[in-house]
């Protein structure tokens, strides 16, 4: 073994515990200055007048961008449609928008001339729920919908030509109204999940300069170069190999970092400038750039008395904030499984992506699916309590098993679900203490949840890979896969090194630059171990067939007695008769010198009818399970989480290690949002947005009993059987916890994310004034 | 206007020119190129912009860079000698204390002042005392691991 399956280290461990780690704020080149943006102040306003030529004198500015420098090109971008200007043009739609840019020598410099740019607004009504805007009568974002669009066609949604809905998708199977007529009992609630921070650590920046040939140079934190190279491109009407993007370490994405954020603005600029702009995001700034779509999801059963889920009808709306991004697609995604890991046979499953007057949004962990995980898990325990059933039990019952046929038209495979639920619960003791009743409340009260999820991946997506192996024996990945915190360039390595019988200490993987490493998709949807790994593995299987038919010459042995180990190519069983990979090298070019190359182009096939919603939606799906228990103070209302235990089921675990410890940031974020994280807006005025007010969990917010298991159930088209877990954990931590506080509180019911004691002391009062 | 200041930092003394509204963070990374500490969230509470003067922990965000006059500043770049690694800095290794990396310097730096002023600090005291450091990636269990390493095994600080 060269060490799959195993706990190698990290290698970027050493430059991160020295402090030597690049991240792009550290970036500085020569003549280097620095922007600051004016935003708006208003949720929506017409622009009556932007001057900005005070701002333009003042000494130490090198360039002011306006709407007025927009002229004569695109000026408008979007991964799925360009409705985004790279500054505002007639009108602002969040509080927050950037309406101009300065750069100057300084930063103080540049922050000063922003006070000097003035800006005249004419007031429009706003709406900032998504529910009120879906709403005939709600004023508008848009008085005419963009027409460009840059997305597959088997995306799934339907664009949507008027009002504030912009995309809608919709999928079912059976008949909900004659399974509701079939049903013994009928449970229909409404759930809400709030707007969430990021709250990566290392804020959006970006640095870009043009070269005198007319080449842009971008490096940026972004998680996805290949689409930042290729919405740049088409902005500024250049071949993409005229756009160069250089992604240096990532710190903390979580799904705010992909797509263009700053990269349009900071290119204008730069061209302005004549000079390399860098642009660096404030905290204040970042809750600005992206959070996670809050959502308000509608859902109703039916079951049979005997715990048998008959039919379920869903409809989830998305808030999507003023731009468009990949909000159609968080919104479809969160649709598609809104039923549920379980067997249903009549579903009708409808979720809207809709614009309010509110920042973008942007793919949050679980993209779109926690938002109804939170609705459906939270209502499962409401029908295991009313019907008399154990949660687990009636989990059991009702999950999907492998080779059933999805709601979308999927065959599912590597379905560890049921497996992971055991465990979860058995982790915790799962042997639920007698529910009080409400006047019995008092003190401290204890309780104990389950939850399971369902998830897909990015699918049709693209990701290639090209391995260089050196006539040392050493080889080079060439990735534009993003080390973002995941430990991707080990588990890479790891892969490499597996394939071609080497140490993984003698493959190095390269940071993405489009100009030299291959198209990736994103590093994103926990899609880089399945399809940048399986490319990877497949560029290495064709170097490993040059060096076996090199050595089946060399060592006159057929090609399938032949194996690598540590190095060299041996014929099994006689290890004596082998040969170094130096020599292999010689015996092709006759001295030590040369490369042997492999590339491959790996796709995962499939994608959703939008008219019908169903189609291949997933290369592979992730599923996992939550069992918590909390501790519920009925005087403070105050919710301690005592044990929380996630299992995923991880196909195969490349690096064991690194899969705990993305899954731990699932379970530690996800509880965040479960109890306290929330972005508070006052009709549009963003109220929180520093971590004085909005804090992410802390040290003192995590459990005890704080633990991740890994279920293996190999998928066949991942490399070794690898599916990816970045994400895989987070959806059932909320409803976990949710159940938990049901539990321990009698059966009190949350509906409305996050679980702040003042909502929980309000429900318990408001349960024993019923009771009395 | 400057302001000359004289201090050491990373045990190096030295004479430098600052801004009256300078922060320690921007002298570090701006005129020294000590980019090892980083901003996130500029008011002083995610922890991943600590550094030590005179062995406490200081968000070098809010502090002004003319008040380290006369005093020692260690950064996370100070702490290694040569290829020999810190403890603190091993143990993070060996416990695979970090993930996207952007908080470990800070985090490694309180780590290096709790154990300066409590060599074997308990789990609750560790997590109260590492409260003010944020990991968004989640990697908590594994630093308090890593504290737990090296529980016992600091020697107290020179005496001065």
């Amino acid at each position: 073994m060269t060490g799959l399956g195993v706990n190698v280290s990290r290698v970027d461990g050493p430059a991160k515990i020295r402090g030597w780690a690049q991240y792009t704020a550290d970036v500085e080149l020569p003549g280097m200055v620095y922007a600051k943006v004016l935003r708006s102040t208003y949720p929506h306003a017409k622009l009556v007048r932007v001057d900005a030529s005070r701002a333009e004198k003042l000494t130490g500015v090198v360039a002011v961008l306006t709407r007025d420098d927009l002229k004569g090109m695109n000026a408008y971008f979007g991964p799925v449609v360009k409705d985004q200007p790279v500054v505002a043009i007639d009108r602002v739609r969040y509080v927050g928008e950037v309406i101009a840019a300065v750069a100057a020598e300084g930063r103080d410099i540049a922050e000063e001339a922003l006070d000097l740019i003035d800006v005249e607004y004419e007031a429009l009504p706003a709406v900032f729920d998504p529910v009120e805007a879906m709403k005939p009568e709600a004023p508008a974002l848009y008085t005419e919908r963009v027409k460009a669009q840059s997305f597959p066609a088997k995306s799934g949604f339907r664009l949507e030509s008027t009002g504030n809905v912009l995309s809608t998708y919709h999928v079912e199977e059976g008949d909900v109204a004659v399974g509701f007529r079939e049903s013994d009992e009928i449970f229909e609630d409404v759930y809400t999940s709030q707007k969430i921070q990021h709250g990566h650590i290392e804020p959006h920046a970006a640095v870009a300069y043009w070269e005198p040939s007319g080449k842009l140079v971008i490096y940026t934190s972004t998680q996805t170069p290949s689409s930042i190279r290729a919405q740049l491109a088409e902005l500024f009407e250049l071949p993409q190999s005229k756009v160069r993007v250089v992604v240096p370490f990532v710190g903390g994405g979580y799904g705010a970092k992909t797509h263009p954020r700053l990269e349009p603005l900071v290119s204008v600029l730069a061209r302005k400038a004549h000079r390399p702009v860098q642009w660096a995001l404030t905290r204040e700034e970042v809750f600005l750039t992206a959070h996670c779509q809050a959502a308000v999801v509608k859902l109703k059963t039916g079951v049979k008395r005997d715990g048998t889920i008959v039919a379920r009808q869903v409809e989830a709306i998305y808030d999507a904030g003023a731009y468009a991004l990949t909000s159609t697609n968080t919104a479809r995604n969160g649709g598609e499984v809104a039923g549920g890991p379980y067997r249903i046979g009549h579903q009708h499953l409808t979720s809207y992506c809709v614009y309010t007057n509110t920042p973008p949004t942007g793919p949050y962990r679980g993209f779109g699916v926690p938002q109804v995980c939170w609705a459906y898990e939270s209502q499962m325990d409401d029908i295991a309590r009313r019907l008399g059933i154990d949660p687990l039990e009636l989990r059991l019952k009702n999950l999907v098993h492998e080779g059933d046929v999805f709601v979308t038209g999927d065959k599912l495979v590597s379905v560890g679900i049921s497996e992971c639920v055991k465990r979860a619960a058995e982790a915790v003791g799962w042997e639920r203490d007698k529910e009080q009743g409400f006047r019995e409340l008092s003190g401290k009260v204890r309780g104990k949840g389950l939850a399971v999820m369902i998830k897909t991946t990015m699918t049709p997506s693209n990701s290639s890979a090209l391995v260089r192996l050196n006539a040392d024996g050493s080889a080079v990945l060439l990735t534009s896969s993003v080390e973002i915190g995941q430990g991707t360039q080990t588990s890479l390595a790891q892969i490499v090194a597996e394939e071609l019988g080497i140490a993984v200490e003698r493959v190095s993987v390269t940071f993405p630059d489009t100009d030299v490493t291959p198209f990736d998709q994103s590093t994103s949807s926990s899609r880089t171990i399945f399809t940048m790994g399986g490319a990877a593995r497949q560029a290495a299987h064709q170097i490993r067939q040059q060096l076996l038919e090199i050595g089946s010459r060399v060592l006159e042995a057929d090609v399938e007695d032949l194996e690598l180990v540590d190095g060299f190519l041996e014929v099994k069983g006689v290890p004596e008769k082998r040969r170094s990979i130096t020599q292999l090298f010689q015996a092709r070019f006759g001295a030590a010198v040369g490369n042997m190359v492999g590339s491959y182009d790996n796709q995962t096939t499939g994608g959703l009818d939008p008219r019908t919603g169903k189609g291949k939606g997933s290369a592979f799906f992730f599923l996992s399970a939550c069992a918590a228990e909390v501790e519920v103070d009925t005087e403070t209302g105050k919710v301690a989480v005592q044990q929380v235990v996630s299992a995923v089921d991880a196909g195969k675990a490349v690096n064991p290690r690194q899969c705990h410890l993305q899954n731990e940031g699932s379970m530690i974020m996800s509880l965040g949002s479960a109890l306290f994280e929330e972005m508070v807006f006052d009709n549009g005025q963003p109220i929180n947005s520093t971590f004085l007010e909005y804090m992410p969990p802390s040290m003192e917010d995590h459990p005890k009993v704080f633990r991740s298991l890994l279920v293996e159930t190999p998928h066949p088209e991942g490399p070794y059987g690898a599916k990816g877990v970045g994400e895989a954990g987070l959806g059932p931590v909320e409803p976990a916890i949710g159940n938990a506080v049901a539990n321990a509180l009698g059966g009190i019911r949350f509906r409305d994310l996050p679980l702040r004691p003042d909502r929980v002391l309000t429900a318990i009062g408001s349960a024993r004034g019923k009771e009395k | 206007m400057k302001i000359e200041i004289r201090t050491a930092i990373n045990g190096r003394e030295l004479e430098a020119s600052v801004k009256p509204n300078q922060t320690l963070l921007e002298f570090l990374r701006d005129d020294l190129h000590l980019r090892g500490s980083v901003e996130g969230c500029g008011v002083g509470v995610c922890g991943s912009c600590t550094v030590l003067i005179e062995g406490r922990p200081v968000s070098s965000c809010l502090m002004l860079a003319t008040n380290i006059e006369g005093k020692q500043v260690t950064t996370i770049e100070g702490l290694a000698v040569g290829d020999q690694l810190d403890p603190v800095q091993q143990a993070f290794l060996d416990n695979q204390a970090f993930q996207c990396g952007y908080c470990t310097p800070g985090m490694i730096m309180t780590t290096k002042a709790l154990l300066n002023s409590n060599p074997r600090p308990t789990e609750d005291e560790a997590r109260d005392y590492l409260s003010g450091n944020i990991c968004r990636c989640g990697t908590y269990a594994e630093v308090l691991a890593a504290v737990k390493s090296l529980s016992g095994k600091t020697p107290p600080p020179p005496r001065s």
